[in-house]
């Protein structure tokens, strides 16, 4: 029996921002999670449930490849599991949420953090671009301080459609097959 | 598109970063406790600032100097606005803020006496340790000149301490080591580090994307590429 070989991407964010939907939207098995509870009441009036070490989706490539898609939870407590899941990543994707400015001094941070640590190709995906609160994309690319030396785009992501989600795939793809050519 | 948020969680350095940087013009709004105020921005500069009521009686008023002659204003007195109702309040933390884009119509030019960048800089000034973290994360961040910001740096009035800051980034020092070299609380490092990401000054300096490290062939990349778009 052929070992299967992991192709590792990251989808990182802050919380809320749309990590779990996104590996759920694309994934060829049942998302993994590992979610918990949420007791502290600022976040759970976000939302019940937070991701606490991982999820985990996979798309098969071919006989020989799987693509693994991990999402790190959001909070800077589990900063722990971000350098656990980025060994041996081959790029990040970022999500923010487009409506919640609160998320983007977080996701600079992670950013930042991946920059630091795991110097591989990043995109930051801007969740939820099609509700009316929306900052625009380069409102966002300001706020995240992303200087064009950096080579982040900032692409509008759909969490909930596959299309978008897989666009944001193919963006981050096709970066990393220019690093390799170029 | 809209720009809403919390002053909390975006504060007005921030604020004045996106306005400054996309030259934006329109009416900034900010619901204060006590006061609610409308900022009138043009070409990326707030030229006009005056407390309001009501936020929706602003929009009567769609030329900007019928406005004035309606409050019976000139354009010398318009820096005073800005003094009485901005500055003085850089330090209130606890605001709702909106930016509305367009909508009011400017007939001229009008001075400016406080360019966006050095409300910027006046802004970071009363950042609190919470808030430079937020993008001074890190100690071992590396920070590296902007070339060709001469104009920008007039404009922000920085005071001796803030220059000598500026003086110390190369690229090569880290953060721990400028606020060592400063000798200063770190909190007036940090301040002056944030405000010159928000002015363009300065930027992260970009490590080495270690791509090859990871073992991927061009062939293997292409199924991939070909395997996510026939999702």
């Amino acid at each position: 029996m052929k070992q299967i070989k992991k192709i590792k991407v990251i989808i990182a964010g802050p919380f809320a921002a749309g990590k779990t939907q996104f590996i759920n939207t694309v994934s060829e098995i049942k998302t993994i999670k590992t979610e918990r509870k949420i007791w502290q009441s600022s976040e759970r009036s976000v939302k019940d449930y937070t991701t606490v070490a991982m999820d985990f989706g996979k798309i098969r490539i071919d006989d020989e490849h799987e693509l693994y898609l991990f999402g790190t939870p959001g909070q800077f407590r589990f900063d722990f599991m971000w350098e656990i899941l980025g060994e041996g990543a081959l790029g990040v994707i970022v999500l923010v949420d487009s409506t919640d400015p609160t998320t983007f001094h977080e996701a600079r941070k992670i950013i930042n953090f991946f920059q630091s640590r795991f110097p591989v190709p990043i995109v930051v995906g801007a969740n939820k671009q099609d509700l009316p609160n929306a900052w625009s994309l380069e409102d966002i690319r300001i706020a995240l301080d992303i200087d064009e030396e950096e080579s982040i785009p900032v692409i509008p992501v759909s969490a909930i459609d596959k299309e978008s989600v897989k666009n944001a795939l193919l963006t981050l793809f096709e970066i990393i097959r220019a690093n390799l050519t170029g | 598109m809209a720009l809403t948020g919390d002053l909390r969680s975006f504060n007005f350095v921030d604020i004045f970063q996106i306005i400054g940087r996309d030259r934006k013009s329109g009416i900034l709004f900010v619901e204060w406790k006590d006061l609610t105020c409308a900022y009138y921005v043009k070409d990326g500069e707030i030229i006009f600032a005056r407390p309001i009521d009501k936020v929706y009686r602003v929009y009567t008023d769609k030329d900007f100097d019928l406005l004035l002659s309606k409050l019976r204003m000139n354009a010398e007195s318009l820096p005073k606005t800005i003094e009485r109702f901005l500055i003085s309040r850089l330090n209130m933390k606890e605001g709702i803020f909106s930016f509305m884009p367009g909508f009011i119509k400017y007939g001229r030019e009008y001075p400016v006496v406080y360019p966006i960048e050095q409300l910027i800089v006046l802004a970071s000034r009363n950042l609190t340790p919470e808030e430079v973290e937020r993008k001074i994360s890190d100690e071992m961040l590396l920070f590296e000149r902007v070339p060709g910001k001469e104009e920008v740096l007039q404009k922000a009035k920085l005071n001796q301490i803030e220059e000598h800051i500026l003086s110390l980034i190369d690229g090569e020092r880290t953060v721990l080591q400028i606020r060592q070299m400063v000798n200063q609380d770190s909190l007036l490092v940090d301040r002056a580090l944030y405000a010159f990401l928000a002015l363009g000054l300065i930027r992260r300096k970009k490590k080495e994307v270690k791509q090859k490290q990871v073992p991927i062939t061009l062939e293997l990349l292409a199924k991939i590429i070909e395997r996510i778009r026939s999702l």
